[in-house]
């Protein structure tokens, strides 16, 4: 017990940490890096709760997938640092506002068991991502299948405002097909030739 | 309390285990390479040093960490220095769920699977880290191009990997190895062939190999993302790609070509005259297979022209295993002999 | 229509991949091109234009005239020479004789111009300067390196001679 609260207590504060470099830290990339390291933080609270399909799919999709592309992103793009400075400071008194709002909920909902160290104890079988799976696709299959079809029109939609599909003519791009559909034959004519005989 | 300290140390130790030797595959593999490759193009590689020039390997660690380590002035320090450490981690941390045989395994989690799959994502990491932070238009442009190849490519593979899910019916490393036993007509090669077949193909550019070696491309942006690394920070990044390049072997022997189980299982008379064998050795030859594979190819195939390697991730193996997907779907609902039966 | 069908057969075949991939696997068994190279040299031809060298005759004396003629052709005016009578008889003979190795190009016009054999490119390849001013051969030098491979200059002068 000593010791799973000690790796709790090591990755809540490193969660919190990096949560806060999140927001202070002034160059955007160190900003997305330390919320990488939020998200590796949760993902380890949530093993901790033996939830660990919910815990390597946050790693696999956000992490591994969607914070690469913020950084891809971030670190294209050069961001006038000192420029957002001031809408910080006018923002400031919402964000305490909204913060104390959610600060509160939470209080509320956890006040009952604030600080009490109970850790989830599955029996030895218990295989999280198939109790998952099961309520998935019976349970709510409708709704997941509905998400599924959004995110395919988000995809559809993604794709149709790229301006190579757009096929403008300004905007000029390399077919590959066509650079595939090259054969030999027709590019190249080896010529056989009798070497020249000396007089 | 006491307990627990034990076991602390006893998972120390199977680590070591499993690092120390790792560590010595590695470097012998860039032995090897250099050996092979030199085969391929008439020459013997390597000689000097040792006989056939086995100690090679340590001569040049020896060199690599006698060299002084160079940080760029205008460099990001500290992210300079993590990168060559976040780029060698996840490959050395993968190994804790392969099994190596029956029940050797350092941590028999059920979602192996899912655990690879998420940690060989963040090896991307160290290379992205690595070129933003030299500060260098090179480094830079070799980590942008890794990160979108990583990233298109980890979408096949992944379908890759629903495959062998479906296949299996489970996460769990084991049980995936163990439901192909039966001999080699058993093994998911044959019903997951083209997956199979796809599942190399990303393995190969998730490794950043060639031909699929664009973020390195030394003919056109130098280096990559480790030009400005020198001494050990080099060697990181040379350690991890080797790794990546077993793991990834390690990985495909395991989904596709049976593990650790005999190629002659169910034969008769030779199945038994080769049941003394140990299932170590029969991962490790078929690991070695895929290594030597991964290393001919880098002899043989010119570098991929970078919008050609999106298109191919994207338009054609994505695809491709979408619809195998729907195949191995239908297959594994008619009970499909004798794999899915 | 056919070839565009065979064409797309090849394509999903990766027939190309595998041709260039056995071709590979057939030189990994090929045999190995590579020479040791401290104990193995590659042979050269017995017209190998390498360090230059002055020879002598077989009793002792110098072949070296001074007439100047491998000066006049050098086109890399590597060469320096002052004659003098020497003082014992009166005999023409150099009394400076330098190659700068700098601006040597081994084109072996010197060889061919001279009218004594004297002035000749061993097959030695392997030296080097490690201080400035080494690179100027002084005649002392040269004859030098010509006593050192008189025996290999014979040869290859006797070898070659037929098609002189």
């Amino acid at each position: 017990m000593l010791i799973e609260s000690f790796i709790f207590y090591v990755f809540a504060a490193g969660l919190i940490l990096s949560a806060t470099g999140v927001i202070f830290l002034k160059n955007p990339v160190h900003g997305a890096l330390s919320l990488v390291l939020a998200f590796v933080a949760s993902s380890c609270l949530w093993l901790m709760l033996e939830a660990e399909f919910l815990a390597l799919i946050l790693i696999l999709v956000y992490v591994g997938a969607v914070m690469t592309l913020f950084l891809f992103v971030v670190m294209t793009i050069d961001l006038d640092r000192d420029a957002h400075q001031p809408t910080f400071v006018r923002y400031f008194p919402f964000a305490v506002i909204l913060m104390a709002v959610f600060a509160g909920i939470l209080i509320f909902i956890f006040s009952s068991h604030l600080f009490e160290n109970h850790f989830v104890k599955h029996p030895e079988d218990f295989s999280n991502i198939q109790s998952l799976g099961e309520i998935l696709y019976t349970q709510y299959a409708y709704p997941f299948e509905l998400a599924a079809v959004l995110l395919l029109i988000a995809i559809v939609a993604a794709i149709s405002l790229n301006p190579r599909t757009l096929k403008s003519k300004a905007h000029k791009t390399q077919i590959i097909e066509n650079q595939i559909d090259i054969h030999r034959k027709d590019r190249i004519r080896l010529v056989k030739m009798s070497s020249e005989k000396k007089p | 309390m006491m307990n627990e300290l034990i076991t602390l140390i006893i998972i120390l130790l199977k680590i070591v285990l499993i690092a120390i030797p790792l560590i010595l595959f590695i470097a012998y593999l860039t032995y090897f390479e250099r050996k092979i490759i030199g085969y391929m193009q008439s020459r013997i590689g390597p000689n000097r040093v040792g006989i056939y020039g086995l100690a090679q390997p340590f001569a040049d660690i020896l060199k690599l960490i006698s060299k002084e380590i160079i940080i760029p002035s205008t460099s990001n320090r500290y992210l300079f220095i993590i990168a060559p450490l976040l780029a060698l981690a996840p490959s050395l941390v993968a190994w804790s769920v392969i099994p190596f045989s029956q029940g050797k395994v350092l941590a028999n989690i059920n979602a192996g699977l899912l655990f690879i799959f998420a940690i060989s994502s963040l090896s991307v990491y160290g290379i992205l880290i690595a070129g933003w932070a030299s500060n260098s238009k090179y480094a830079l442009l070799g980590a942008m191009r890794s990160a979108a190849q990583t990233i298109s490519y980890e979408i096949a593979m992944g379908f890759a990997f629903v495959g062998v899910l479906m296949a299996s019916g489970s996460m769990n490393l084991q049980d995936i190895v163990l439901k192909q036993q039966g001999g080699v007509f058993h093994w998911f090669f044959l019903p997951l062939f083209p997956l199979f077949f796809v599942y190399w193909i990303c393995a190969v550019a998730e490794t950043n190999r060639a031909p699929f070696d664009v973020a390195e491309g030394e003919s056109e942006i130098v280096a990559g993302f480790h030009v400005e690394y020198s001494g050990m920070g080099f060697a990181l990044f040379f350690l991890a790609e080797y790794a990546n390049m077993i793991l990834v072997s390690t990985i495909i022997a395991l989904f596709f070509l049976g593990g650790w189980l005999s190629p002659f299982e169910n034969i008769p008379y030779i199945g038994v005259l080769f049941s003394w064998v140990p299932g170590f050795f029969w991962l490790f030859a078929k690991t070695s297979i895929f290594l030597f594979l991964l290393i001919w190819m880098r002899a043989t195939f010119p570098r991929y022209r970078y919008d050609q390697i999106m298109r191919l991730g994207w338009k054609i193996l994505i695809p491709i295993t979408i619809v195998w997907i729907i195949v191995l779907g239908l297959a594994v609902q008619l009970k499909l002999p004798p794999w899915f039966s | 229509m056919l070839s565009k069908l065979k064409f797309l057969f090849k394509t999903i075949l990766l027939t190309e991949l595998f041709q260039g991939l056995r071709l590979t696997g057939k030189y990994f068994f090929s045999a190995k091109t590579t020479l040791q190279f401290p104990e193995e040299t590659t042979p050269t031809s017995p017209r190998f234009r390498g360090l230059l060298a002055l020879r002598r005759y077989p009793n002792g004396e110098e072949r070296c005239i001074a007439c100047k003629l491998c000066e006049a052709v050098c086109p890399a005016l590597a060469i320096t020479i002052e004659a003098k009578p020497r003082e014992s008889d009166g005999a023409r003979r150099t009394t400076l004789y330098e190659i700068d190795l700098f601006k040597c190009i081994y084109c072996g016009f010197c060889e061919e111009s001279c009218p004594v054999d004297s002035i000749v490119l061993t097959r030695e390849k392997h030296y080097h300067f490690t201080e400035r001013g080494q690179q100027i051969m002084t005649k002392e030098k040269l004859l030098a390196i010509g006593d050192k491979y008189e025996s290999e200059i014979a040869a290859d002068k006797t070898e070659d001679a037929p098609y002189r």
